[in-house]
């Protein structure tokens, strides 16, 4: 029987997708997962197929030397495969998966999943956990009672939201004759922020003081004082000269002049696409944020106000990132 | 991906080991340069392992595999048979050590181990060389469990342990497993030991021939008797039949040669108590048995030959167990038919001129045969003939005028021969029977344990209406002999035991020491009857014996069960070790508010303390809201609990 190539191909995905929502169903996504019975698969590696294999051969040695103590070595070996059956079984059995953060980050760069493993029994740990997604893997030993966090890396390439893959836990300890594996969709999301793109001239028409050009302001702010380092306060403002002497960290306040022009606004942009503009956006916030200044985030649908800082920065490339997705990826 | 792996360095260790371990047992198997490829490519993995030294080029790899198999071939000049085969698998152990990187290696080496562990059982089945297997297989299993160890991480350092554990844990069920996996024929022929040097009595016999197995303390076979064990002096274990003599030596005669009427065995009528037993015998390379006549086996695969002995079509590589039943006092063959009494009679003429004059005037005082015999024997008796292990040598074809007349020193061959040789010229039918005397009993198992020293030869001579009667003419020279055995004939002689230098058997003079002797020994038996010597007869009966009868139901119900037995409590253990903690309900009321939190639009972030989550509570939810108020109750005694909990430990 044969069908056209795209018939089949049809049927091979069919099968796929239901092979993938099966998989969903039984494993459903969650914030931590614990590796239960029903969740865990196990089946001989191939390292175990070449052992069957001389064990098949040792078997056909003993029978036909008739040699007892050959069929003695057999069935043990046999039965030690059925024990690390059990071995691996439990090796996997009842380990705790957290997904712990991700890491935001420009397209193009290695989103940084951090994971915890974590073992409930105060006897056994986990040994040779292996983590594996197909850009990367990593391989851990949980101690009894104790959890390790580990950080897995996945290629990301648009922006918006970046939900960690399914992960394939898998372990073949103590024989690797054996492999154990489960899978685990971690309700776990990295934000993938825009590209950044440099604006090489800028003028602002919509907001206030719009004959203020993008330039360079450096020098313009004075000094006005210090107060207490905070986090998110840019390393460049923070008084090192004070923080060499032993004193706490401080920061240093800058008077900021009223006229200047603290807004990125959407409709600065006349041209270029939606995802063009964001990127442009993007560059600019970074720069501020480096500079250390304050700017606010005009959106056609959001308003940032004035702020400065890490936080202020965080909260305009998230805007930027999720500008018009649908808002069920905002959750 | 994970296949490519590199090898772990301990495990690199662990796989040196367990190789050079199990080619040890087959040092005395294999020739000199198999172990010298073997060490050198492990020492200089060992050297790449200490980074002093690259890996050979693929070249050079391909030329050490294929000179390996051209020595083999030299060796041994062939391929097939069990010892060049041994030898090519070690071989490629040997290259496989040398290039293995990667952990997949590691496998393969593991599994090469195994197999040649079981080839090892082909060559030897003693108790200390499956101890030894079993060692060499827990090494291997250590081996398997490092390859798995996490490198560099918190990698436990007690894989021996581990093995040890899981291989416990396989135990029971290998010994269900092995009691009902059905023992069938070999499924092909396959090549046989070569050059094992033929061990015990020769199928011929000359003056020396037995001289020299009374130098050696090894074990001939094991006996067990249903009940007591007869005396001394009525074990004689009949193994060989030596009708002809030919260029000074007594043969056996081959079936060929037999006519057909004589190739029949002939049954004579049992009468009388029978002895039942059960003969375990070490492998001697050849086709004949030991029993006491008249000898009759149960055990497959034993023939009965015309002259009353039991055989085997194909030689003995392995221990091989028969059992036996014997009527002592009945009469073989008491018609002698024409042709065997030719055969039985004849001896070449003018050999021996002293002796056959000598015989003549004997013949002419006692005409009836059993005087004759009986005169014989007196003179024996009644001159100074001496039982001794170191005869002088006697190489000239007159050797009965020369040891009856001259030197009248010998070994139980010499007067063997000499009587059978002055009957036949008294034409009387007589001929050498050859086998073992004696043993020794050990009373801790009641079984008898025959050595090669207690080897003996004597004579069976016809006498009409009673056939074959045993005469033995050493007892007539030294009836120490039989009735203590060889030990006490040859009091203190040097020669004795002088091929066992550190045998057991010298220290059995020593109380604990011979306790300890007798308990090993006995123990070999229970081994080599129980384990070794298990076949489809003995599974057959035992199952019977415990099932009443077969059924292949109750064979798989015993598997499963066997199985329940131990997997049960192992999962068990597992899953007890790993139960996990389950939430108090202040911990459950607590993940509940949460979630009407998240539901109210609070999300709590994943790890998040309590006591932030209540502030942002606060700031999020109206004054006063009863989810707040909840919320700050709950999570109150959950940090009294804790600081109890601090507290009492």
């Amino acid at each position: 029987m044969s069908f056209p190539a795209d018939h089949q191909d049809r049927v091979k995905s069919l099968l796929l997708q239901r092979y993938r929502r099966w998989l969903d169903r039984r494993l459903p996504a969650a914030r931590m997962i614990i590796l239960t019975q029903r969740r865990l698969f196990i089946f001989p590696s191939r390292q175990g197929f070449l052992f069957g294999f001389t064990l098949l051969l040792m078997l056909l040695t003993a029978i036909n030397y008739q040699n007892n103590l050959a069929y003695g070595l057999t069935f043990w070996l046999a039965m030690l495969f059925i024990v690390a059956v059990h071995f691996t079984h439990a090796n996997l059995l009842n380990l705790v998966i957290t997904g712990v953060r991700a890491e935001s980050v420009f397209p193009g760069q290695q989103a940084e999943f951090v994971f915890r493993i974590s073992c409930k029994s105060s006897r056994r740990g986990h040994h040779s956990v292996r983590l594996i997604w197909p850009s990367s893997e990593v391989l851990v030993d949980v101690p009894a009672g104790g959890d390790v966090e580990v950080a897995l890396h996945h290629p990301v390439s648009t922006r918006g939201w970046f939900a960690a893959p399914k992960l394939k836990i898998e372990s073949r300890y103590p024989l690797g004759l054996l492999r154990c594996w489960s899978f685990a969709s971690f309700d776990l999301k990295a934000l993938v922020w825009p590209q950044p793109l440099a604006v090489e001239r800028w003028e602002s028409s919509y907001s206030e003081n719009a004959n203020q050009g993008f330039s360079d302001q450096e020098g313009l702010d004075d000094l006005m004082g210090f107060r207490d380092y905070r986090v998110g306060d840019a390393p460049r403002l923070i008084d090192w000269r004070s923080h060499a002497r032993g004193l706490p960290l401080q920061s240093k306040l800058y008077s900021m002049p009223q006229h200047k022009n603290h807004w990125l606004d959407w409709r600065d942009f006349s041209g270029g696409s939606v995802e063009q503009k964001l990127s442009w956006l993007c560059w600019l916030v970074l720069q501020r944020h480096a500079r250390g200044e304050s700017f606010g985030l005009r959106l056609p649908n959001l308003e940032l106000p004035v702020a400065a800082g890490d936080r202020q920065r965080d909260l305009a490339l998230r805007a930027l990132a999720l500008h018009g997705l649908a808002q069920g990826g905002e959750a | 991906m994970i296949s490519g792996e590199q090898l772990p360095r301990r495990s690199l260790l662990w796989l040196i080991i367990c190789q050079v371990a199990v080619m040890l047992p087959l040092l005395e198997r294999i020739p000199p340069w198999v172990v010298a490829i073997y060490l050198a490519t492990a020492l200089w993995r060992l050297q790449m392992f200490r980074q002093r030294a690259e890996m050979p080029p693929t070249w050079l790899r391909l030329l050490l595999g294929v000179t390996g198999a051209t020595l083999v071939f030299i060796s041994y000049g062939t391929f097939i048979g069990l010892e060049p085969m041994v030898a090519l698998l070690l071989v490629a152990a040997a290259l496989k050590i040398l290039e293995a990187i990667r952990d997949r290696d590691g496998y393969l080496l593991v599994c090469l181990g195994f197999f040649i562990c079981v080839t090892q059982f082909i060559f030897t089945q003693t108790l200390p060389a499956t101890l030894y297997s079993v060692f060499c297989t827990g090494l291997l299993v250590t081996a398997l469990i490092s390859l798995n160890q996490s490198p560099g991480l918190v990698a436990s350092k007690n894989e021996p342990l581990l093995a040890l554990k899981m291989l416990t844990l396989a135990v029971p069920m290998m010994v269900v497993l092995f009691l009902l996996f059905p023992r069938i024929g070999p499924i092909w022929s396959v090549p046989s030991k070569s050059g094992q040097g033929q061990t015990g009595m020769s199928d011929f016999l000359r003056p020396g021939a037995v001289t020299k197995l009374g130098r050696s303390a090894e074990v001939a076979f094991r006996v067990q008797f249903d009940d007591v064990i007869p005396d001394n002096p009525s074990l004689y274990w009949r193994g060989l039949v030596l009708s002809e003599f030919e260029e000074g030596s007594w043969q056996t005669l081959g079936w060929r040669r037999l006519p057909s009427s004589e190739r029949k065995p002939t049954r004579p009528e049992v009468f009388g108590e029978p002895l039942r037993y059960r003969v375990v015998l070490e492998p001697t390379q050849q086709r004949w048995l030991y029993g006491i006549a008249y000898a009759n086996s149960s055990t497959a695969g034993v023939y009965e030959a015309n002259d009353f002995r039991l055989g085997v079509t194909s030689p003995i590589e392995f221990q091989f167990g028969y059992d036996v039943t014997s009527w002592p006092d009945v009469a073989l063959q008491p018609n002698l038919s024409a042709w065997r009494r030719d055969l039985e009679t004849a001896f070449p003429k003018g050999l021996n001129p002293l002796t056959e004059a000598w015989i003549e005037n004997l013949r002419n005082q006692y005409s009836d045969d059993r005087n004759f015999v009986v005169a014989l024997l007196n003179y024996f008796r009644e001159q100074p003939f001496y039982y001794t292990l170191e005869p002088p040598e006697i190489q000239s074809r007159d050797f009965v005028d020369k040891f009856v007349f001259d030197s009248r020193r010998g070994f139980c061959e010499h007067y063997a021969y000499s009587f059978v040789a002055m009957l036949r010229m008294a034409r009387i039918p007589a001929r050498i029977v050859a086998g073992y005397q004696g043993g020794e009993v050990n009373p801790l198992n009641n079984t008898l344990v025959v050595r090669q020293f207690d080897a003996h030869a004597w004579a069976e001579v016809w006498f009409a209406g009673e056939g074959w009667v045993r005469v033995d003419p050493t007892a007539a020279v030294a009836p120490n002999r039989i009735e203590l055995g060889i030990e006490a004939a040859l009091d203190g002689q040097p020669g004795f035991l002088s091929d066992s230098p550190i045998s057991a058997y010298r220290f059995r003079g020593i109380n604990a020491l011979n306790w300890i002797r007798l308990r090993y020994d006995a123990l070999t038996f229970s081994w080599q009857s129980l384990v070794v010597g298990f076949d489809s007869t003995r599974q057959i009966g035992l199952l019977k014996d415990w099932f009443g009868e077969i059924r292949v139901s109750w064979f798989i119900a015993l598997l499963l069960g066997s199985w329940g037995l131990v997997l049960l409590p192992l999962m068990l253990w597992l899953h007890r070790v790993r139960r996990i903690q389950r939430l108090l309900p202040a911990e459950r009321r607590f993940s509940a508010i949460c979630m009407r939190l998240e539901k109210r639009g609070l999300e709590r972030p994943f790890g998040e303390p309590p006591l932030h989550t209540l502030r942002r509570a606060r700031e999020y939810l109206p004054e006063g809201d009863p989810l707040c108020v909840a919320l700050e109750a709950i999570i109150e005694e959950l940090y009294q609990m804790a600081s109890s909990a601090s507290e009492a430990s």
